[in-house]
């Protein structure tokens, strides 16, 4: 799966979890960019991401991840297609 | 020892800062620091000094296996530290309630072990986790000498009450710093406000406290149970907040740059916000290492946030006052998720501002009663049931007679310290006069907190016993 796919699929989710259509996802985007991301919300995006792309992040990934591009990048290499 | 003491002030502090000015190599001035903060805790836990370098020793073995070994010996180096590390808070702070709460739900009669807690445990413990498993997450590099993870461990301003620092936060200034004049100015000033926000606030409100809360608040009316408790929420702000401000201003002193553990509380909008002002080290240690957990194996934010705040309760004592306490707020931080920020944010700020004190004052009495029976009391005392009345004079004499000092303790809940500098961005000529001004200041707050502590039997810092 390339980074564009990936991309595609995680803004549908993004917008589902925040339920905001509005939401464009870029590499740099990240908590600051979205009212409603904060840890509580992270736990949730993860774990929907997690269903969309059937894998599963690490908790230092989770921990860790500093923005969409981040997460995109752990995705594209992980996910099962 | 505690910073807030005559011995500390006047004996160790300068005899610390004199030899550490006499050694000019960084690796020589981590050996002072070592040695006063080995001293440092041995003045209140002369025995128990051999667990707190054992376990700098077991985490240092483990920091190392966590980041360098192969991965099946990292995941048992992080297990070994996880293991220790809450097993020996779980034996210090939590073996005695444990079985008694067992002898209570089975009707056994295990005898409850009397172990005294050790000081700083909490928070100690706490940081050398957070350093194996950032290791472990190849976050930081495990530190290879022992002498300088001992350092992280026992550096005496955060050894005993935090905040909780993060190894990555002063791993370059364990290896190099120096202490700017900028740095000294800083930390000496920053120390002298927190040890006033302890002393002549903190110590003076908490006679009030005391008065009303501390001897029978079963008698208590209605206007006196609220203004016991709400000189609580002023005297634990002051208190904790004045112990950070201390260890930071010391940090700085001694060219360590810990992160804010306050940021003006009491301004929050709503709980979360709150949260995100008060005790920031330990809420961001919860969100950082317990948060990513998949509870029961599952990713969900409810489960998450059951066991961040039954941990943020049962981490400020043995006691089930606190696991209510936890998830008193934990079920308030659920709610304003469920109304959502877009929500909230419709409420006028007025209404925030009412409903998040609310919270937070009458929370305090969940923290401050670990007697369930007394606890039930005060709730009732807060409302027209109470039987004692409305309002009688004691609270009104208490009331006219600590004017002063309650003004003051209002008015420094805000970020009093921001206006000179302030002034000063936009006013260069006026940098040397407030400067002459705050340095008074300090002289006079530091001349004014070694009156009250001669006068004083030293009060420890409430969250000494954490």
């Amino acid at each position: 799966m390339n980074k564009d796919q990936v991309m595609a699929r995680l803004t549908k989710v993004f917008r589902d979890v925040f339920d905001d259509d509005s939401i464009v996802l870029s590499d740099n985007t990240s908590a600051k960019d979205i009212e409603d991301w904060d840890s509580l919300e992270h736990i949730n995006l993860i774990a929907a991401v997690e269903k969309e792309f059937k894998m599963r992040f690490q908790m230092k990934e989770v921990s860790g991840m500093k923005n969409v591009g981040e997460m995109a990048s752990i995705v594209a290499e992980r996910a099962k297609k | 020892m505690i910073f807030s003491s005559l011995i500390f002030l006047y004996l160790f502090l300068p005899l610390c800062l004199l030899s550490y000015a006499a050694v000019k190599r960084v690796s020589d001035r981590n050996m002072v620091l070592i040695l006063f903060s080995l001293l440092f805790y041995a003045w209140g836990e002369p025995k128990r000094i051999v667990y707190l370098l054992l376990s700098a020793a077991v985490n240092y073995i483990c920091g190392i296996g966590a980041g360098k070994a192969k991965p099946i010996f990292r995941k048992i180096a992080v297990g070994i530290s996880l293991i220790f590390n809450i097993g020996m808070i779980g034996v210090f702070k939590y073996s005695g309630f444990l079985v008694e709460n067992i002898n209570a739900i089975f009707g056994a009669h295990f005898p409850v072990p009397e172990i005294a807690q050790m000081i700083g445990i909490s928070f100690y413990t706490f940081q050398v986790m957070s350093y194996v498993v950032d290791c472990y997450w190849e976050k930081v590099e495990p530190q290879k000498d022992p002498l300088k993870l001992l350092l992280y461990v026992c550096l005496f301003p955060q050894l005993i009450a935090g905040p909780i620092v993060r190894y990555s936060t002063i791993a370059a200034e364990i290896e190099n710093r120096e202490t700017t004049l900028q740095d000294l100015s800083y930390g000496l000033s920053r120390f002298v406000v927190g040890l006033a926000k302890k002393v002549v606030l903190a110590d003076q409100l908490f006679r009030i406290v005391d008065q009303f809360l501390g001897s029978k608040p079963e008698d208590l009316t209605i206007c006196a149970t609220w203004y016991g408790i709400i000189v609580y929420s002023l005297y634990i702000y002051f208190d904790f907040s004045g112990y950070s401000d201390m260890a930071i201003g010391l940090g700085r002193i001694f060219g360590f740059h810990f992160d804010e553990n306050f940021r003006h509380p009491y301004l929050c909008k709503d709980i979360q916000e709150f949260w995100q002002r008060w005790h920031i080290s330990l809420g961001t240690f919860f969100r950082d290492y317990l948060m990513p957990v998949p509870v029961f194996g599952i990713r969900n934010k409810y489960l998450s946030l059951a066991l961040v705040w039954l941990c943020t309760g049962i981490w400020h004592g043995a006691s089930w006052n606190y696991v209510l306490w936890g998830v008193y707020y934990g079920a308030f931080i659920l709610l304003e998720t469920k109304i959502g920020k877009k929500k909230m944010k419709k409420v006028p700020i007025v209404l925030r501002h009412i409903y998040s004190k609310l919270v937070i004052i009458i929370g305090y009495g969940l923290f401050y009663f670990e007697d369930f029976k007394q606890l039930g009391l005060f709730f009732r005392n807060l409302t027209p049931f109470n039987p004692n009345g409305f309002f009688s004079f004691a609270e009104q004499m208490s009331f006219y007679n600590n004017l002063f000092l309650l003004i003051a303790g209002v008015l420094c809940c805000f970020p009093l310290l921001d206006i000179p500098k302030k002034i000063t961005e936009k006013h260069e000529a006026l940098k040397a006069p407030i400067s002459v001004v705050g340095t008074v200041c300090c002289a006079v707050l530091l001349v004014l907190s070694s009156i009250l502590l001669v006068d004083a039997t030293t009060k420890a810092f409430l969250y000494y016993r954490f």
